[in-house]
């Protein structure tokens, strides 16, 4: 089991927005999960939570062994473990496809080897010819591609996706999941996806309902 | 992609802002390197004119605020030939007059007889011998354009140049040489004089002549060895060098909010981005190097644009009749102070903006629109 969530609760503002109200969600490594719900169910907050963006005011969360209501050094486990992939690809703008690829690499095991590294994962989402481009100079499927690439950096064993192709047209979008999904399948890696879109939750192999900061299905 | 390389690349993506920051710090240090080179210069000639003559010492009057400003009675001299270890002592009595194009002309009385004790050597023709002859230095003669035989016209009274010298004092050499008498009655300082020069005998205990020059006259005199005596009794070299140190702190106070204000800028215009880096796994201690080094980058290229600028500056000044009045002195200690300013400004400019960065909540910063 690579995430384990017991009872999870988070406030804001001072217990007065209830954004998890008790989750309990057991994923295995492998798996590609969906969490799906409307704007405000707390899917975000449950994604940032694995994520370890944020910290939980109550419960048990273990991710890939680490227990993050423990855990000090946070930065490293993102660096480790987790791949973002957020709604926009937040690429940053000075910097070239493959610069932004190595971003992540400062802290993780690529760290002597960032240009070799960078330039693989670029040339497996097919983007070989575009590493010296900027992000202004791609498509928006081209630019999530290069931030699967940076999410993929240093190996992490699982990704977090929010809202992925939420930008994108249905035909990028069909493609950007396609991706997700062989990477899924030929290089196990964990993959959960929020969305609030059932056409793009259907893609896992399993869905979960969020809703008031509460699983109601899957 | 190196980190350093990086850095190099952040702080020009808001061209016109980060050059403005620059320029704004470059002129603070400008203002450092520019007053240090004259500062220097300063303390040079003054150390030069302390020595002149190959003196030993030098005699001005007690509680004077300027050493330029000290009158003595000549009387004076003869006393200070009759103490034991004296070799020979010269009185000379400075003057600035105005002559010609030049508002600033340096005329230095001394007793003809005596010209030879001075470190001055005639370069071309003779020394003075009469009331109406004036010999004068290289520099000077390059700027009036003038040459033995000439003359020249100090308060309506025409000098005949009989010589031409040179010193290597920045001083005399644009100034002139007159019979001491002549110039006390110019002045209307009959039988004074500014300063004394004293030459020791060869193995005569200096501090011990002092000594005793202080102890019979110390009411009204005052014996300076060197630029440190001199700076501990002339209120000029201190307020210069007070001057200078008060700039210095000026371009760190303002050169520092400058940096902040940039920064901080930079900082909130990339808050999305510093969320970004905090998601992918980046320690807080990366993130605040990141923004400390950028900010350091700008002040370092202040520090250099500021240094020419300020070399710049004085080049100029020399070249609009100053030339004579100012001499540069370029030490590696002026530029030193300059790159420790910025340096200093970098970091305690960069340092709260850098902190802001670190303290930026993950979650919020991503959501920042």
């Amino acid at each position: 089991m690579i995430i384990n969530i017991k009872n999870l609760k988070k406030t804001f503002d001072n217990g007065k927005i209830v954004a998890l109200d008790g989750v309990n969600l057991q994923v295995d490594e492998g798996e590609f999960i969906s969490i799906m719900g409307p704007s405000g169910s707390g899917k975000s907050t449950l994604l940032n939570m694995i994520g370890a963006l944020d910290r939980p005011d109550s419960g048990m969360i273990k991710v890939a062994g680490r227990n993050l209501m423990k855990e000090k050094d946070l930065s490293s486990f993102r660096a480790r473990e987790i791949g973002f992939i957020f709604q926009l690809h937040n690429l940053i703008p000075n910097l070239t496809v493959l610069e932004n690829v190595e971003i992540p690499m400062f802290e993780g095991p690529y760290k002597d080897k960032m240009e070799e590294r960078a330039m693989e994962l670029i040339e497996y989402l097919g983007l070989a010819d575009k590493a010296d481009r900027r992000p202004s100079e791609l498509s928006g499927g081209e630019r999530q591609r290069v931030a699967i690439a940076r999410a993929l950096a240093n190996d992490p064993s699982i990704i977090l996706a929010d809202e992925p192709t939420g930008s994108l047209d249905s035909k990028t979008e069909k493609k950007i999941l396609e991706k997700l999904k062989e990477l899924n399948k030929e290089h196990d890696v964990t993959i959960v996806l929020v969305t609030h879109d059932p056409r793009v939750a259907s893609k896992a192999s399993r869905i979960i309902e969020i809703l008031d900061g509460k699983i109601v299905g899957g | 992609m190196k980190f350093f390389q990086l850095m190099l690349k952040n702080p020009f993506r808001n061209k016109i802002r980060s050059v403005l920051a620059i320029i704004g710090i470059a002129i603070g240090i400008a203002t450092i390197v520019a007053l240090g080179i004259i500062t220097e210069g300063l303390k040079e000639s003054t150390q030069e004119t302390l020595r002149a003559g190959g003196a030993d010492f030098t005699i001005v009057e007690s509680n004077v605020s300027d050493m330029f400003l000290s009158t003595i009675d000549e009387g004076y001299i003869d006393k200070v030939d009759n103490i034991s270890g004296v070799k020979e002592s010269v009185g000379v009595l400075t003057s600035v007059q105005p002559i010609e194009d030049s508002p600033y002309f340096v005329v230095i009385g001394i007793d003809p007889s005596k010209v030879g004790l001075s470190q001055i050597k005639i370069k071309s023709g003779r020394s003075i011998k009469e009331d109406d002859e004036i010999i004068i230095g290289k520099v000077a003669a390059e700027k009036l354009n003038k040459t033995i035989g000439d003359k020249i016209s100090i308060k309506r009274e025409n000098y005949k140049i009989v010589g031409i010298f040179e010193s290597g004092n920045i001083q005399e050499d644009g100034g002139a040489f007159i019979s001491l008498k002549k110039l006390q009655e110019i002045e209307d300082k009959k039988g004074k004089v500014t300063m004394i020069y004293v030459k020791a005998e060869k193995n005569a205990n200096i501090e011990k002549i002092r000594e005793e020059i202080e102890k019979k006259y110390g009411e009204n005199l005052t014996t300076i060895a060197s630029l440190e005596d001199l700076q501990s009794v002339d209120q000029g070299l201190k307020t210069v060098d007070a001057a200078s140190w008060a700039i210095s702190l000026l371009a760190v106070v303002i050169g520092s909010i400058g940096v902040v204000n940039t920064m901080i800028m930079s900082v909130f215009e990339r808050t999305r981005e510093i969320g970004v880096l905090k998601a992918v796994g980046w320690k807080n201690k990366r993130i605040l190097t990141m923004i400390l080094g950028e900010s350091l980058i700008l002040t370092l290229i202040a520090a250099i644009v500021g240094s020419l600028m300020g070399v710049a500056a004085i080049q100029i000044l020399m070249h609009i009749n100053m030339g004579g009045f100012i001499r540069p002195v370029y030490t590696i200690e002026i530029f030193l102070k300059a790159f420790t300013v910025a340096i200093f400004v970098g970091i305690l400019g960069g340092f709260y903006p850098a902190y802001r960065a670190t303290r930026l909540e993950a979650t919020e910063a991503l959501r920042y629109e």
